[in-house]
């Protein structure tokens, strides 16, 4: 199948250089021993935000609720649910990953490498990838690095093996993953409406005036909800 | 070295870092499964939803960016959506202001990482250093509104919306997607990983019958969910509550895991 049987193309004929392969035929950017680089830099970045977490108490990457078991830890010093639940979710994720064709940032790298990880080191006290920035860096790269090409190693064995004559259901998800996101602008409308009746209503006048000019409605929304937020505060 | 302007250095290269990485990964998502990608399915969704429109996306970051600037007044926890979120669409929206033409914008890795990383340095400086000074009255607004819908959207609209495309797909997949979407919402708090593991076994074994790749796939996906269940201690809470008492080692043997639920 190609991206454009579920409504996304990858019409490359329109630019200067018209005919020139699809994009995953060829070059750095699109090529399968690039993943893991580019999986080691966000998995550096996450390491470290950690770090500065740990050191600052600012600049961990993911929900409240789950930096919340990290910190319990940093206070009392058991380490085991902030762990759990981020190695449960990392493992998770590596599984799936090479199945769908892609690798959620949230559970593998947000949950997986800057909350359970850093989570097991203290637990063993190993404290200095967290407290130093310059070794937080590689330590992050490194774990990004093992999970790329173990995910690379997986679809090798999977999807993309000689004798697979299936792409396991990648277009059945892609289809729904592409539906997902419309429902996103009445949601929005929804909950403002619920928060105050001002915000509902400037939430409401935003995305008609954006379905009017043509515009995703999402956008309108969430504009209009906080437009109205700014001069009528919720009061709750 | 002063304590602020430390934070400042290591933030601006750490978002270089995540903006470069998660640009490429979300360029690439679009060219799944040809090649692996690395973002979300919501965030492929919600970048879908905006219909190539520099000013939507931009809105759409731009919610969430106050929804991250409150989260990190509070708790110093940037929020989950710079990653999936606010870097994917801020950088989507600043490539196409000039061009239009997808191919080369939002699903070109090269452009994207070098977008993303721009947009990644002076977005995490900013909120790890003025978090403070977020004018409180959108604050609200970001939480209240944009908190309950994308919690929505999270579940239950897209568990739905799964559960309806497996069972659309066939009597196979849409079986194994609402058996291991059941147990996903049990033992992981969501339906969705459940129901995508669902299709992939479903969809393999329709198009490949029971052969070594779909076995072992079947074996990981059981071993998944009985490893999740342990470490997140839903083996007790099921004992519980059926009223039947826990047996001690099993009790103990979560207490020295640290595994004795959350």
């Amino acid at each position: 199948m190609s991206t454009t049987d579920i409504g996304v193309s990858d019409d490359t004929g329109e630019g200067k250089d018209g005919g020139r392969p699809r994009p995953w035929e060829g070059g750095f950017w699109l090529s399968e021993w690039a993943f893991p680089l580019f999986v080691a830099s966000l998995a550096a970045g996450i390491f470290a935000g950690t770090h500065l977490y740990y050191t600052y108490q600012t600049g961990a990457f993911n929900e409240v609720a789950v930096v919340a078991l990290l910190k319990a830890g940093m206070e009392n010093g058991s380490y085991g649910a902030a762990a759990a639940f981020g190695a449960g979710f990392l493992f998770a994720r590596i599984i799936e990953a090479p199945m769908v064709g892609i690798l959620d940032i949230g559970g593998s790298l947000q949950t997986g490498v800057g909350i359970g990880i850093p989570a097991m080191l203290l637990a063993g006290g190993i404290t200095a990838p967290l407290e130093h920035f310059w070794l937080a860096l590689p330590t992050g790269a490194v774990i990004g690095l093992a999970i790329g090409w173990l995910v690379l190693v997986i679809r090798r064995a999977t999807v993309n093996s000689p004798n697979a004559g299936s792409t396991f259901g990648a277009d059945v998800m892609m289809g729904a993953g592409n539906s997902a996101g419309r429902y996103l602008g009445p949601l929005v409308i929804l909950a403002a409406a619920t928060a105050s009746v001002p915000v509902g209503l400037g939430s409401t006048l935003g995305a008609i005036l954006f379905y009017w000019w043509k515009k995703p409605l999402t956008g309108g929304a969430i504009l209009g909800a906080m437009a109205a937020g700014l001069f009528f505060p919720i009061t709750k | 070295m002063n304590e602020t302007l430390t934070i400042l250095l290591e933030s601006a290269v750490i978002g270089a870092l995540i903006g470069f990485g998660a640009g490429a990964g979300v360029a690439r998502m679009f060219h799944a499964p040809q090649a692996q990608g690395m973002g979300a399915f919501r965030t492929l969704g919600e970048l879908n939803a905006c219909e190539n429109d520099p000013i939507a996306h931009f809105s759409f970051g731009f919610g969430f960016f106050f929804n991250a600037w409150a989260s990190t007044v509070g708790a110093g926890a940037l929020s989950g959506d710079v990653d999936h979120r606010i870097v994917p669409h801020w950088a989507a929206s600043i490539s196409m202001i000039k061009n239009r033409n997808l191919a080369e914008t939002l699903h070109n890795p090269r452009r994207m990482a070098f977008t993303g990383a721009a947009v990644g340095v002076v977005l995490i400086s900013l909120l790890n250093t003025t978090a403070a000074s977020i004018p409180h009255s959108l604050q609200s607004v970001a939480s209240q509104v944009l908190g309950p819908a994308s919690e929505w959207l999270l579940n239950p609209v897209m568990p739905i919306i799964f559960w309806m495309a497996a069972v659309d797909a066939g009597r196979r997949t849409g079986g194994w997607g609402t058996v291991l979407g059941g147990l996903a919402h049990i033992v992981m708090g969501n339906a969705v990983p459940g129901i995508v593991l669902g299709i992939v076994v479903g969809k393999g074994i329709d198009d490949m019958g029971w052969n070594r790749i779909t076995k072992s796939l079947t074996a990981a996906v059981i071993a998944l969910f009985v490893a999740s269940s342990f470490l997140r201690g839903v083996d007790m809470e099921l004992l519980e509550q059926m009223k039947i008492g826990v047996p001690g080692w099993l009790h103990q043997l979560h207490e020295s895991t640290g595994t004795a639920g959350q």
